[in-house]
């Protein structure tokens, strides 16, 4: 089918060009950053061992000061998150009631839960905070950590793709060839990401570019609340809706699934209830591989990417985007965390990550209970202010290292 | 004693069933795993059961916009084509939300064990002949997880309460995927 919209096109592209030009000079400028040796007039004694804890989070254990002050490891302490002596006790009931807001938000919202877990790692169980205060005297432990925060957020945010994979596949609704091309391109971009920037961000760093992140989503949502955004989704559904009134007769659209028609680097056709869709697979390469390195260094699903890329860029049908995405994101995902694990060797607090997931689901039972008591622009406006606020504290805080706000 | 003890004492005794430390280890954590995937199982069947209404009106939402989208297709009307994938990605997109705290409920056991193992089995590698690498306890657990839940998925039709939770999920598979 030919693409009228090409306007819709032109500004995702040059928005993710944008997104990834900005991560590419980001990443080069830390790839060319040569860690800088501080000269303390008195060498402090370091740790010394790993104290229990595995991995590269244990090796920079060992080389950090020990002592009870900021910025030094308590050796005597007790065991706090990831299994570091004095590092904050993540009190489990504050878990829990902080993961039922999130899995309250995944149910109303939507992807905004993925940026409040991401809130909840960094500022409310106060990871953020202890990460930096080894800034200067253990960088090597304040990267490992943020290694460990960017891989928890992923863990949170990615994990609803995997059931929902698993159900298009059995109904044979994964648009193969597409999600290949998409798939292949997002394991690069999974595998880039922790091999290149893992140990090498400082929390600060990371904090920046989740600021960035938290505005863009603030963007979108604002811009769904103006009259320009609702006119285009009111047209649409206006337009959906005089279509349904004119189908008279409801066939029966049990389809044949899809039937790859021709397969070629650059130009390759499936078939979908009689009609060929082409599709660039190294179109579909270069987008899988951008939408999963931001994901993948933001700490986030990508879902809310691939979407869109789908249905506006390749011009994909609803009915295979479900899926295909859905694959696309679980692959990255599942690339991108073997990789912090693995390469970057982030340590894990899977007590956590379990407690977590037990609130996220009390809340997802909450949500719609309660969403028809508040009308959903109020909750759009609420959580624009939110991001606004949440995205300019994290931004002046991990740029400028100050927040702007209180 | 505190809970985790509690819990730790418990689980233990699934380690002690051979008597052999490795065949100990091997049945240990697929025990651990068939105990998780159960728990998991438990669980998304109250999720489901308390929200299912809610999820059903978002599926059926998802299922008449790629009804249509795909009805606009075979037609060659590409603008309600259009339109419909419009309106179908923003009722996709809150499906996909509320999907994860069904993901949520059927694996927060998962990780509960792996922090467990960790503290027990942390530093304990198994090695692979000839290859010389170590398998560590997560991979060895998430190895024991999948045989563990292809087998309850085996059982599940046979066992009582699980019965009529799988008769559930099934019809909502099928809706969810759009299948008459």
């Amino acid at each position: 089918m030919k693409k009228k919209n090409w306007y819709g096109k032109v500004g995702l592209c040059v928005l993710l060009f944008v997104l990834a030009f900005s991560l590419a000079t980001q990443l080069a400028a830390i790839a060319q950053d040569k860690p800088t040796v501080e000269q303390p007039a008195e060498a402090p004694q370091v740790v010394g061992s790993n104290l229990g804890v595995s991995g590269k989070l244990g090796q920079a254990l060992a080389k950090a000061p020990a002592g009870t002050g900021p910025g030094q490891i308590d050796v005597n302490a007790p065991k706090g998150a990831f299994g570091i002596p004095g590092a904050p006790q993540v009190s489990y009931l504050l878990a829990i009631l902080w993961a039922t807001w999130v899995g309250w938000i995944f149910s109303t919202v939507g992807a905004f839960g993925g940026i409040m877990a991401g809130v909840g790692h960094m500022t409310v169980y106060g990871l953020g905070n202890y990460a930096k205060t080894f800034s200067k005297t253990a960088p090597t432990l304040n990267k490992t950590l943020t290694d460990s925060i960017r891989t928890s957020n992923q863990f949170l945010v990615g994990l609803s793709a995997l059931i929902s994979t698993i159900n298009y596949l059995k109904a044979k609704r994964l648009a193969w060839p597409l999600g290949i091309a998409l798939a292949l391109g997002s394991i690069a971009g999974a595998v880039f990401i922790p091999i290149l920037t893992g140990g090498k961000i400082s929390f600060r760093q990371y904090q920046g570019w989740f600021g960035v992140f938290v505005f863009t989503v603030g963007g979108v949502l604002l811009y769904e609340l103006t009259p320009k955004g609702q006119e285009g989704k009111k047209a649409a559904k206006a337009a959906a809706q005089a279509f349904e009134k004119s189908v008279k007769e409801k066939k029966d659209l049990v389809s044949d699934g899809i039937t790859l028609k021709k397969f070629g680097i650059t130009k390759s056709t499936f078939t979908f209830f009689g009609t060929d869709f082409n599709f660039n697979p190294v179109w579909a390469f270069v987008g899988g591989l951008v939408i999963a390195a931001i994901s993948s260094f933001i700490g986030v699903g990508g879902g809310f990417l691939y979407v869109p890329y789908l249905t506006s860029i390749v011009g994909a049908p609803m009915y295979v985007v479900a899926g295909t995405s859905a694959m696309a994101v679980l692959v990255s995902m599942v690339t991108s965390i073997a990789g912090y694990i693995t390469v970057a060797k982030a340590g894990m607090d899977w007590g956590l990550i379990g407690i977590e997931l037990v609130g996220i689901f009390v809340g997802s039972m909450i949500g719609p209970r309660t969403q028809k008591y508040i009308p959903d622009k109020w909750l759009k406006i609420i959580f624009v202010i939110l991001a606004f606020y949440v995205g300019l504290r994290y931004f002046s805080a991990g740029f400028f290292g100050q927040s702007w706000v209180p | 004693m505190n809970l985790y003890a509690t819990i730790d004492s418990i689980l233990i005794n699934l380690y002690r069933v051979t008597g052999n430390p490795l065949s100990d280890y091997f049945v240990g954590t697929f025990l651990l795993a068939l105990l998780c995937v159960i728990v998991g199982e438990l669980t998304i069947s109250v999720v489901f059961r308390i929200n299912k209404s809610h999820l059903d009106r978002l599926n059926s939402r998802v299922v008449k916009m790629q009804e249509l989208s795909s009805e606009a297709l075979q037609r060659g009307d590409e603008e309600s084509y259009r339109a419909c994938n419009k309106v179908g990605n923003d009722a996709f997109g809150h499906l996909f939300f509320n999907k994860f705290g069904l993901a949520a409920a059927s694996l927060w056991p998962i990780f509960l064990a792996l922090a467990w193992m960790q503290e027990r089995f942390i530093g304990i590698g198994l090695p692979l002949p000839w290859i010389g690498w170590e398998i560590n306890y997560v991979l060895f657990y998430i190895l024991c997880y999948i045989p563990a839940r292809i087998l309850f998925g085996r059982m599940k039709p046979r066992l009582p309460y699980f019965r009529s939770v799988n008769q559930m999920l099934q019809a909502y598979e099928k809706s969810a995927a759009g299948q008459k």
